[in-house]
């Protein structure tokens, strides 16, 4: 991963670079140890044009700008993640398999942190129009760290203080009606994602797969950047207006924009976690 | 004004309209051709959904998102919606009036159709027209999403009084409307005695809604310490589908409140003196909810799309292929939801899940023929997830969800069910965010 500092995202061109920095880092390793060889500050001089960043992997810069260009990755503030104390949480607080929550870009936008305990692969999520975009896969020592946006993509379910319905279910825990397990599902409508493919659909009536929150790791400490795939912010807020008033007094203050996320086990925070 | 009652009364079909014959009612009245138009001829392509239930209200919606450019028009006669899904838990008071009612502004102005709150009173569809008792409206595409209508004849044959007298005495409460209010009201002014639940024979709405019944109903009894129980009269083997589930909840939470009697068929009803008679014997009863049997609502028939068995006889249930909806006759209709027979081996079942699934589908293949395209035949597929609410305190649920796999080669397709049949609090839960995600789908 570049490291050297937050990525830019007041300038937008400046954060392209620096995406594809971490799109390259992905993809290309002999690029990838170039970009960790070099500092990201560095490195976005290097690459101060698009036409010097084209020449490395033209092909590649260019995917990365479409998927941009249809809204696929959206860039948001950078936020450090915590513990409930303050603390900055580090890769060995993540235990395996336990489904862990924060709220990411928004004050009230739930996402699931995930610690897979295996090497998880880059992987491309295919969407139901032909399209397609790439998931950079896990992060952290093993690559086994991932997170998602918990607002279910098929009618919005979400983890609230009350009770949640989009849950992972652990390898030892498989879904009592599916029966499919290592997977985040949600009781609803049983729309099932793939927390190792990106939040793909496996099977149910989503639409859309399962957004993704890009993580980076820098000097031990966890950040989330942004969000990539099709988020389903706006229908979440135009959907739970009375109830986000009622939490968090306006909606405004629900769409407050976050610098730091604090990281909680789903059933410290949710009251109901509902399994099905 | 014209009225349905004129036209009935013109076309003297008073009985066709009741479920006695296959004769389309409406097609040939002759006072619509005096009628004006209600709406311009369509520019563009213009669809016409009529009956704003799961089924309607999921094409319009998805129609308007998979190209705004179509003129959608939703016609519904009630003024606003009420859901029949979540009303047994209603009827409990396990979820207030406002949870399962709704307004037809939001969506229609969310998402860029029309509604028109009108009563459809005929169909002509060599003219592509649809008549409201305001006047008529054109159509390029037309989709039929009328649900069910109530089939009292195989019990009381032609006597429209007894069937009067039933309907406003011992309502289904299978149709949105008053009659759920009413049967709320009985239950729980209900003091002693037997309380029947009567199961339809044949295709019916929601097939585990009088099992869910009977535990609400049991719920209201137990709360009141009501001396008496609920009498479920069943006319398959076993209650199904949940049936393990529904036994374990008449077992264990309602011993006593609720009973059984399986295979029965009914005989006679005499509402009057409040005694079913059927192959099991005869059943007095201090009250009761008497479902009928029931076929595809008057829409359908008003179209002349209802199919017909080997000897020219209708069935009941509308014609339509099995993946796109289309209808056999006409293919410019669609028919989906409640109103559809099985077929390619599986019955879907009559459910608000069903109909949404099928809306969705449905809303692509008109889509897409408009563009010039046509979808391949079963690459889209309904599904189906259905909770039943079986305890009340505390509140517990269970499911079952059925995906469908279509064999093009075979021809066939095949259900894969999964079901909990234990019943859980958490379920319970889920049943509620069901209902609310699919009424976010429909509604906001």
């Amino acid at each position: 991963m570049p490291n050297g500092g937050p990525p830019p995202t007041e300038d937008k061109k400046l954060f392209n670079f620096y995406w594809f920095g971490l799109f390259m880092s992905e993809v290309d390793p002999k690029i990838f140890k170039e970009v960790q060889d070099m500092n990201r500050r560095g490195f976005i001089k290097v690459c101060g044009t698009m036409a010097v960043a084209s020449m490395v992997d033209p092909s590649l810069f260019s995917h990365v700008l479409a998927q941009q260009q249809d809204g696929m990755f959206q860039a948001y503030k950078k936020a450090l993640l915590v513990k409930a104390d303050g603390t900055p949480l580090k890769e060995g607080d993540i235990k395996p398999h336990v489904n862990y929550i924060f709220f990411y870009p928004h004050t009230a936008t739930p996402c699931y942190l995930i610690n897979l305990d295996e090497s998880v692969p880059p992987a491309e999520v295919k969407l139901r129009d032909g399209k397609s975009y790439r998931w950079m896969g896990g992060i952290g020592s093993k690559k086994s760290i991932v997170a998602y946006s918990a607002i279910c993509a098929h009618q919005w379910s979400y983890p609230t203080p009350q009770y949640s319905f989009i849950n992972y279910y652990p390898p030892h825990k498989p879904s009592d009606t599916t029966k499919k397990a290592g997977i985040i599902q949600c009781c609803a409508h049983l729309a099932l994602y793939d927390p190792k493919q990106g939040g793909s659909i496996i099977d149910g009536p989503a639409d859309f797969p399962l957004a993704s929150v890009v993580l980076q790791e820098e000097g031990g400490l966890l950040y989330a950047v942004g969000v990539l795939g099709k988020d389903q912010f706006q229908q979440f807020f135009d959907n739970y207006r009375t109830e986000l008033r009622q939490q968090y007094g306006s909606t405004a203050k629900a769409r407050e924009l976050v610098d730091k996320c604090t990281v909680a086990e789903v059933d410290k925070y949710v009251q109901a976690v509902v399994m099905c | 004004m014209l009225t349905r009652r004129d036209l009935l009364k013109s076309a003297g079909a008073g009985a066709v309209a009741l479920g006695l014959s296959s004769q389309p009612v409406f097609s040939a009245a002759e006072k619509v051709v005096k009628m004006e138009a209600l709406m311009p001829s369509p520019k563009g392509n213009r669809v016409v959904v009529c009956g704003g239930g799961w089924a309607g209200l999921t094409v319009a919606k998805y129609l308007k998102r998979e190209n705004p450019n179509i003129e959608v028009v939703l016609i519904e006669q009630r003024p606003n919606f009420f859901s029949c899904p979540i009303s047994n838990p209603w009827l409990a008071n396990l979820v207030n009036l406002d949870f399962i009612s709704h307004d037809y502004n939001q969506p229609a102005a969310k998402y860029g159709y029309r509604f028109v709150n009108d009563r459809i009173i005929a169909i002509e569809r060599d003219k592509k027209r649809v008549y409201t008792t305001r006047g008529y409206i054109e159509y390029n595409y037309l989709v039929l999403t009328p649900g069910i209508r109530y089939n009292y004849a195989p019990w009381f044959g032609d006597n429209q009084e007894l069937i009067r007298y039933t309907k406003l005495n011992f309502p289904a409460a299978y149709i949105p409307g008053s009659e759920h209010l009413a049967l709320k009201r009985k239950i729980w002014a209900f003091e002693e005695g037997d309380f029947i639940i009567t199961v339809p024979p044949g295709a019916y709405r929601c097939p585990p809604a009088p099992y869910e019944r009977a535990c609400m109903v049991a719920e209201v009894f137990k709360r009141n310490k009501v001396k008496g129980k609920v009498i479920l009269l069943e006319p398959k083997e076993d209650i199904a589908p949940k049936g393990p589930g529904f036994r374990m909840a008449y077992d264990q939470v309602y011993l006593g409140l609720v009973e059984v009697v399986t295979k029965v068929s009914i005989r006679e009803i005499d509402p009057i003196k409040k005694v079913i008679k059927t192959t099991a014997g005869d059943f007095k009863f201090a009250d009761a909810n008497i479902i009928p049997p029931q076929q595809a609502g008057e829409l359908v028939w008003m179209a002349d799309l209802i199919a017909k068995d080997k000897e020219g006889k209708p069935t009941g249930w509308a014609d339509q292929d099995p993946l796109t909806f289309q209808a056999k006759a006409d293919a410019s209709v669609f028919l989906l939801g409640d109103v559809i027979s099985p077929a390619l081996g599986v019955a879907y079942p009559k459910s608000g899940h069903q109909a949404n699934s099928q809306g969705k589908i449905v809303a692509k293949v008109i889509a897409s023929r408009i563009a010039g395209k046509e979808i391949k035949p079963g690459s889209l597929m309904p599904e189906n997830v259905c909770y039943s609410m079986v305890n009340g305190t505390p509140q517990e649920a269970i499911v079952i969800s059925v995906n469908y796999e279509y064999n093009e080669k075979e021809n066939k397709i095949t259900p894969r069910p999964r079901t909990i049949n234990d019943r859980s609090e958490a379920l319970a839960k889920a049943t509620y965010e069901w209902a609310r995600a699919m009424y976010r789908d429909m509604f906001s």
